[in-house]
């Protein structure tokens, strides 16, 4: 149906329009007949003036465009004052300013969103009328709110949970990875914390000669946690497919009694498993070598744990351990999907039990399971578990150290993640690494990622 | 069709069986080794040896970490703290699913991609962030602030895991019931619900045991010996008096580990039928 379109319609548009962007929400009520919708958005916008523009002090509101918000930025700019003269507990605490400050700009963010939303919905609802001649007032704007009220409340949680517990730690992280917080000089409340731009970056990435025993230790922990990732990786998935393949051998008779025993290590934590095997191979009082001692095969004990490079064999031996049973019973589900017609045909063609496995189920698991592979690959890439457990039995360092791990933290079989851990809880605190690290755990991760989306059904379909 | 049993044939089925008993040898002894361990008189891994059978069996060991320790606070914090976390998860994050896979809304797709992001994020790397934040909230050293934690970190995988089992389930289904009246908070409880019974099983599961072992978050949340998750009072055991309380220890690590095999065996079949829907199929 078309609807002329009259000079008037377009001065509507133009007169909503100025109106809402002079104050959020006027022209919804003045023009467009949406005066609750209009009325919501104008206490926000009454709501972030407020709180841009007075303080509450002592002697009550005071009108000097200092508000909470204004002063969390500024805050979050400066990273409060350093005042020697005052007693340690009353100076200003850089961190906690910081994270304030954050959260004013997120709340920020939020409400220049809603001011773009408004603006958004006045050209919506001006583009309506000038299609239909119509505006659909209060009425259409509370039934919507009814409709929406399910998955706004049913979010909400959600939401708020992940903005204080997940993306503000991340934001947070990233920010201090451009400060110098970290022991002994930078520790609040007793002192400041500063801006330092890109510093902690050249100091890991070798640009500082005075601290190229950081770049040293980030050379060595970031070899070890890719060569880590992948080989622990792929001893877990062909181990667990090499069982998953045995175990469906006719042949075997027994085979559930054997898949029995193989999950056991999978319904155990991995944190129990690997606290056990650390014991196990206690280079000193363990079962391990005192059994190899007793049958004759060495002489002398083994340093399990201690050893810099075969420290790094058990690290991924005891993963393995923990880790193939989930991977035999992923090989095993996909494997028993192929059609048994496969075989017989190549039976008739005259192929092996060997040809069949590397020609025909080894291809197909293989591309069935590569999500399955990538996921494996970024556990192991975060798998703290396995540089930590297994080591505590040896304190703190493995080894004959490496020449920085006493100002680095590093030892031989730390990965980032570890790596992170031990900057932040142990001493010297260095908390402006660690945030490098985990931005560069974020960079090693997020391609993988998402690849891995790239390929689920939903992105596919587009219909995410 | 007849098969012929040539030599080859039987070596090679002799070789499997060679090795897969060499592999249930190297599953069985550690396992049979803490069983062991956690019944034996000496308290030290020296005392122990190559055979942890050889002396007679006692109690003692568990009777030291329930008088000596505070094992049973640990357990109950930790059990405490898994039924939080695996309620809360199931809730939140099947309702989330489920207005991500059937309404349209602002911003939809780009917080269903941010999620994916957020889930490589192991949870400790913002934990100077989670640590001020539970210390301004004043959920530092209690159990829900833990908890807290962990909802969180539980929201972005499993909501994904959630919502692409229900995108399996057709729209139709919960349109009936909204055409006859149903209100949506009414298409959700009483038709999908139901329906997804399966993954929400893997969810209250997986939620559940994840805080049992789980170390890094307790530890900076944590501080009181009476707060202590069972994680932490294990490592706290072992940790830096070497091997000297390893049998206290296999003790504790066995009081776990058993109800974890347990439900384990008797939740095998669902738990694998969801793990094969979330992990391959997607």
């Amino acid at each position: 149906m078309d609807v002329p379109l009259k000079k008037t319609d377009v001065s509507l548009r133009k007169k909503a329009l100025i109106t809402g962007i002079l104050f959020m929400g006027l022209g919804h009520i003045l023009f467009l007949k949406q005066q609750v919708k209009g009325a919501v958005y104008m206490v926000t916008e009454l709501a972030a003036l407020f709180f841009i523009a007075f303080e509450t002090t002592a002697a009550g509101l005071s009108l000097n465009f200092n508000g909470i918000l204004i002063r969390g930025i500024r805050g979050f700019i400066t990273l409060g004052v350093f005042d020697p003269s005052l007693p340690v507990t009353e100076r200003d605490h850089s961190i906690f300013i910081m994270i304030d400050g954050l959260i004013c700009i997120v709340v920020l963010v939020l409400l220049i969103a809603i001011y773009a939303l408004s603006i958004r919905d006045t050209l919506k609802i001006t583009a309506d009328y000038e299609n239909t001649g119509k505006l659909s007032g209060n009425k259409e704007f509370l039934h919507t709110v009814s409709d929406r009220a399910f998955p706004s409340i049913g979010l909400s949680p959600v939401i708020i949970l992940l903005t204080f517990f997940v993306i503000l730690p991340i934001l947070f992280s990233f920010f201090i990875a451009f400060t110098n917080y970290s022991y002994p000089d930078n520790i609040p409340p007793a002192n400041k914390v500063d801006w330092v731009g890109i510093k902690n970056f050249v100091d890991l990435f070798g640009g500082s000669s005075a601290m190229s025993m950081w770049s040293t230790a980030l050379g060595r922990v970031l070899a070890w946690t890719l060569i880590w990732g992948v080989t622990s990786t792929a001893c877990v998935y062909f181990c667990g497919m090499f069982m998953a393949i045995s175990l469906l051998n006719r042949d075997i008779k027994i085979a559930p009694f054997f898949r029995g025993i193989f999950i056991l290590p999978y319904a155990v934590p991995a944190t129990l498993s690997l606290m056990v095997w650390s014991n196990l191979l206690n280079g000193t009082f363990g079962p391990l070598n005192q059994m190899l001692m007793a049958v004759g095969i060495i002489d002398r004990n083994i340093p399990w744990l201690t050893d810099p490079n075969i420290a790094k064999v058990s690290m991924i031996l005891a993963n393995t351990w923990t880790g193939f049973p989930y991977h035999m019973l992923m090989v095993t589900s996909i494997m028993t999907s192929i059609s048994p017609d496969i075989y017989e045909a190549a039976s008739i063609d005259g192929a092996s039990q060997w040809q069949k496995t590397a020609k025909i189920t080894m291809p197909l698991v293989l591309t069935q399971t590569l999500p399955l592979i990538i996921m494996s690959f970024t556990y192991n890439i975060n798998n703290f578990g396995a540089a930590f457990f297994l080591f505590m039995g040896a304190g703190a360092t493995v080894g004959p150290p490496a020449a920085d791990t006493v100002s680095t933290n590093a030892n031989s079989v730390d990965i980032v993640v570890s790596w992170i851990y031990k900057l932040t809880l142990n001493n010297p605190q260095k908390f402006q690494y660690a945030a490098v690290l985990a931005v560069l755990v974020f960079v090693i991760l997020t391609p993988f990622a998402i690849w891995n989306y790239t390929r689920t059904k939903s992105y596919k379909e587009s219909d995410l | 069709m007849v098969r012929s049993l040539s030599w080859r044939r039987i070596l090679n089925v002799a070789m499997i069986h060679i090795i897969l008993l060499a592999v249930v040898v190297v599953i069985i002894y550690p396992l049979l080794y803490v069983v062991g361990s956690a019944f034996s008189p000496v308290s030290s891994l020296q005392g122990i040896g190559i055979n942890p059978f050889s002396q007679a069996p006692t109690l003692l060991q568990f009777r030291k970490l329930f008088n000596e320790t505070n094992y049973l606070t640990w357990y109950r914090n930790t059990l405490t703290i898994a039924v939080m976390v695996s309620i809360a998860t199931l809730i939140i994050t099947s309702t989330a699913a489920y207005i991500f896979s059937r309404f349209k809304f602002l911003m939809r797709k780009q917080l269903m991609v941010s999620f994916l992001v957020f889930q490589i994020f192991p949870s400790f790397v913002g934990m100077v962030a989670i640590y001020i934040l539970l210390l301004r909230i004043g959920g530092l050293d209690t159990k829900w602030g833990l908890a807290l934690v962990y909802i969180a970190g539980n929201i972005p995988y499993n909501t994904w895991l959630v919502k692409s089992y229900m995108d399996s389930i057709p729209k139709s289904f919960d349109e009936a019931a909204r055409i006859d009246g149903a209100s949506n908070f009414v298409a959700y409880t009483r038709i999908i619900l139901p329906i997804a019974k399966p993954i929400l099983t893997f969810l209250l599961i997986t939620s559940f045991t994840g805080p049992w072992m789980d170390f890094i978050i307790p530890r900076l949340v944590l501080r009181s010996d009476k707060q202590f998750t069972l994680a932490l009072g294990l490592f706290n055991l072992i940790n830096g008096r070497a091997a000297n309380n390893y049998t206290m220890f296999a003790a504790g690590a066995l009081l776990v580990a058993v109800p974890f095999v347990a439900l384990f065996l008797i939740g095998q079949k669902s738990l694998l039928t969801a793990l094969g829907a979330a992990g391959v199929k997607e």
